[in-house]
């Protein structure tokens, strides 16, 4: 019988993904691998400009090149679509303005690429450019040009629920003068700010950089649309969430959602990336004007210059703490580059969250988001996780220097707690944060002595640590059990799988019903087949999504129960339940195999209806999900190149339903990290060009970059989640950054504030005053 | 003007009237619809289009396909025999060395290539075989892991087969 924390038999075993065989054959079927028949391929003509207003654009040579089946401009997006200048997703064609460069202007449907692209050529569009608002100083002028033209709704923007006015947590009304390109301010305020510094030992205040990054995922965008004669389209996307997919979709086109059938192929990595999709009303126009199935690729230059990475920040950070390492008083002005559309919350998120995981006696948390005419910032793992964990990480460590203390037992010292005020003012919850600092404490890379800060091989050494946390998300979900012909049982739900839930999800229905993981079938549906499911995103998919399948699970069990005692004539509390069926617990020669069941519930003049049943959940708990990381660097003092010699992640997972796929999690978290930490950057000139739009120049993290990632699962209790567990895939990417960056300055001497850390930045840090 | 070609595709001929400009990626998935080798970048930089001419790992978006005329070519499709698989993708699974499975063709087929022309390659040696095909899921680790143990069944299998004789 399962238990509250399962019984072990299937929760918390290591089993390999359900999809792997598919994948590892090649026949898994991605976005780019959807073909139809009279299927056409689409293009895309990019704005070259940041910022400029459209005085026309001629299309008749591309419409008269021979093979060319439709071209579209924003004259062709009907008249009932939503218009929100505030949101990128009713920007997929630019309407009288370019807002960024790589902004879709028109785009063109034809047999084949090679014509499509030919086609591209031949439009001819006269702009009037603009000045460009290129970063967050220029945003933040008061003359500056604003980047938003037409009606601002204040519902839909770059993210999930964009918020355009200008708002403060408490009331105080506008904090500055606002810029037109201020789209959003908050500001915390706690207790006697002035006063804890000045009864504070140590003050530590540094300004620290996160440049623009990509998600990084290898499947670029890729959607298909084909619309059937009643006005109905079906669209395939690779997506996180397909109900905000058919949103995007919707909205932008002015349909009911209804009207489109939203199925996500397998996703090829999106990290947050493709929540909604960013590039499916362009085939979906294009198919309808052409009267054919069109389907559009990304190219990868198109990802890295004009898709929605992660964004730019700058954060001023003060924090001070008394002699005996007692945290005071912390100041943060946080300042986010949303790109050309406001993100809604990544901003508020960051100043909100910063100084959550210490006790301070006093607070002022300001933090401004600004828009500028780079492509729109949207989610990537642990949304501003990464921003600002680096600079309070970076700052506590040099708390810690300055103090002569050890960082752990700084950090336990200061350490909140449950029922403490987060910034939000809500209380605290409980949280596995000092499980996690004991278990780092307790590992062999944080155990040995640190290294010797100058080896023998003439590089110089360092180690570093780091906390990181992550809310995560906690969306209402359902889904439908379903006994199955043969006694398998069906659970049906909307979920996308990317990181390998369904095998987790799969190993909780088993679990719910007594029965073995080779007995479950797992069913995506697109929405027209299943109830609700959040995207997979927040890391909410175990968390939310698998108490609606236990919930399901259970209840199909129940059912089970219920007729089987019904037809036995026992009460259902006579009734037992194994992996071949249900039976009377006392009379075990009187049962009915799960098989049996299902014809019984299926058969002409059934006595019963077929067993099916709905698990339908609210939102759950918030259960934040802590995860802490050693590093130790070696770097070179001529070149000041950097290699990471050993990297550890600690992490609270409440319950591990399936330690493999939490380990590959973390493995892929903590590499992520490593490459905001040291390489990633796209790179804009002063005219808001990209610069590195390719994936030489544009630097991920190789195999040869990486030492074999090592990984501690601790499972504190906390949250109300399916048999303990707690959120995965966000906080590993949190505190690698920082423990990174850490260790280069145990080993330098130096720290460097901006991310990434080049051979540059560290050179210079070690040669403060040369250049 | 298109020109006839003929490659051998996992054991098999085929015959194929293809345009000039066409690579051999687009020609695998288009032309015969082996959808399994993959576009990341078309730039040579991701590895995700790996496939084997005549046993070497090639970027397939960087080589037109009437350069390919005449050679072997073996992709993701041609690795499992008769429904068995291949030990690299057996280990792959095993171990977790894949999760949204984007890369798996091609970095599975980099290392079949690495452990052809090294049947004990050190933790070093495959990170540097595997440099050219990024993945952003793993970290690598796991996939180190599912080379590793690839390295070992297959050697196992060379004795056993050794053995036999």
């Amino acid at each position: 019988m399962a238990t509250e924390q399962g019984s072990g038999r299937v929760i918390g075993q290591a089993i390999p993904r359900l999809d792997s065989r598919n994948k590892v054959t090649g026949r898994a079927i991605f976005g780019a691998d959807v073909k139809l028949p009279h299927m056409l391929h689409a293009r895309f003509l990019s704005s070259p400009h940041a910022h400029a207003e459209i005085l026309s654009i001629d299309t008749s040579r591309a419409e008269a090149l021979p093979g060319v089946r439709a071209v579209i401009t924003a004259a062709d997006i009907p008249a009932e679509a939503r218009y929100n200048a505030a949101s990128r997703f009713h920007a997929f064609l630019a309407r009288t303005h370019t807002v960024f460069v790589g902004q879709p202007v028109a785009a063109v449907a034809a047999d084949d690429l090679a014509t499509a692209e030919a086609a591209i050529e031949l439009i001819e569009v006269t702009y009037r450019p603009l000045p460009v608002v290129a970063t967050i100083r220029d945003a933040l002028q008061p003359e500056s040009t604003p980047v938003l033209h037409g009606p601002v709704d204040g519902e839909a923007g770059g993210g999930a629920a964009a918020h355009t006015a200008v708002v403060t947590s408490d009331d105080a009304g506008p904090i500055t003068a606002a810029s037109p390109n201020v789209v959003d301010e908050n500001l915390y305020e706690y207790g006697d700010v002035a006063a804890g510094f000045a009864w504070s030992d140590v003050i530590v205040e540094h300004t620290y950089t996160v440049p623009v990054v990509h998600q990084g995922y290898i499947e670029p965008h890729a959607a298909t649309a084909r619309w059937d004669d009643e006005g109905h389209v079906t669209v395939w996307e690779p997506v996180q969430g397909t109900w905000a997919a058919r949103e995007l979709v919707a909205g932008a086109l002015g349909l009911h959602p209804t009207q489109v059938t939203l199925h996500s192929p397998e996703v090829g990595g999106a990290f947050g990336g493709k929540c909604e999709g960013v590039f499916a009303p362009l085939p979906v126009l294009l198919a309808k004007k052409a009267g054919r199935p069109v389907q559009l690729v990304v190219t990868r230059q198109e990802e890295l210059s004009g898709a929605n990475p992660a964004p730019h920040s700058i954060i001023r950070l003060k924090t001070g703490a008394r002699a005996d390492g007692t945290f005071t008083a912390i100041e943060a002005e946080v300042l986010v580059d949303a790109g050309a559309f406001p993100t809604g919350w990544i901003m508020s998120n960051i100043t909100a969250s910063l100084r959550d995981n210490y006790r301070f006696s006093a607070w002022r948390m300001h933090g401004r988001e600004v828009v500028t005419n780079k492509p729109s910032a949207t989610s990537y793992r642990a949304p501003g996780g990464p921003n600002f964990t680096y600079a309070i990480e970076s700052q506590v460590d040099e708390l810690a220097r300055r103090l002569g203390m050890d960082p752990v037992a700084l950090r336990q010292r200061n350490l909140i707690r449950e029922g403490d005020l987060l910034t939000s003012r809500e209380p605290q919850g409980v949280i596995g944060a000092q499980q996690v600092l004991d278990a780092l404490a307790r590992h062999p890379a944080w155990q040995a002595p640190a290294p010797a800060r100058l080896g023998a091989d003439g590089l110089l050494h360092g180690r570093g640590m780091a906390l990181g946390s992550w809310a995560g998300s906690n969306g209402p979900a359902a889904a439908i059990a379903i006994l199955e012909a043969g006694g398998r049982f069906r659970i049906v739900l909307g979920t996308v799988d990317i990181t390998g839930t369904y095998t987790g999800l799969a190993q909780i229905a088993a679990e719910a019903l007594d029965v073995s993981v080779e007995q479950i079938v797992m069913t995506h549906a697109s929405p027209d087949h299943a109830p609700y499911a959040p995207m997979s995103a927040g890391s909410q998919t175990i968390y939310a999504m698998g108490v609606a399948v236990k919930e399901a699970a259970e209840a199909l069990r129940a059912r089970i129960v219920a007729y089987a005692a019904g037809d036995f004539g026992v009460e259902p509390e006579a009734i037992a339940v194994d992996a071949e069926g249900v039976f009377v617990a006392a009379e075990p020669e009187r049962r009915h195999s799960f098989g049996t069941l299902y014809r019984l519930g299926t058969e002409w003049f059934a006595e019963y209806g077929p067993l099916a049943a709905v698990g339908s959940a609210p939102q759950r708990q918030r259960a934040p999900g802590f995860a802490a990381a050693v590093a130790e660097v070696a770097v070179d003092p001529e070149t000041g190149k950097v290699q990471l010699k050993r990297l550890v992640t600690v992490q609270d997972v409440g319950k591990a339903i399936n330690p493999l796929l939490i380990e590959g999690q973390m493995h892929g978290g903590a590499t992520q990290s490593a490459g905001m930490a040291l390489w990633e950057e796209i790179a804009y000139d002063e005219n808001a060009q990209p610069l590195n739009p390719s994936l030489l120049d544009y630097r991920m993290p190789t195999a040869a970059d990486m030492p074999q990632h090592e990984t501690v699962i601790v499972e504190a209790p906390g949250g109300d989640g399916p048999y303990g567990a707690k959120l995965v895939g966000e906080p590993p990417i949190v505190p690698g950054l920082a423990a990174i960056g850490n260790a280069i300055a145990a080993a330098t001497g130096g720290r460097v504030c901006d991310l990434p850390i080049t051979p540059e930045r560290v050179w210079r840090a070690l040669n403060k005053g040369e250049t | 003007m298109a020109q006839t070609i003929e490659l051998t595709v996992n054991g098999k001929k085929e015959a194929l009237a293809v345009e000039p400009h066409l690579t051999l990626l687009e020609v695998l998935r288009d032309s015969l619809n082996l959808t399994g080798t993959k576009e990341g970048c078309s730039t040579g930089h991701c590895g995700a289009c790996t496939v084997l001419v005549n046993g070497e790992p090639v970027s397939s978006c960087l080589l037109l396909a009437v350069e390919a005329d005449g050679q072997a070519v073996t992709t993701v499709e041609g690795l499992a025999c008769n429904g068995n698989l291949h030990p690299v993708q057996a280990a792959f699974i095993e171990k977790g060395g894949l999760q949204c499975g984007y890369c798996t063709s091609g970095m599975m087929l980099a290392t079949v290539a690495l452990l052809a022309h090294n049947a004990q390659p050190s933790e070093q040696e495959i990170r540097l075989a595997l440099a050219g095909n990024l993945c952003r899921c793993t970290g690598y680790t796991k996939i180190v892991e599912a080379v590793q143990q690839a390295a070992e069944e297959m050697q196992l299998a060379a004795q056993e087969v050794q053995h036999g004789d």
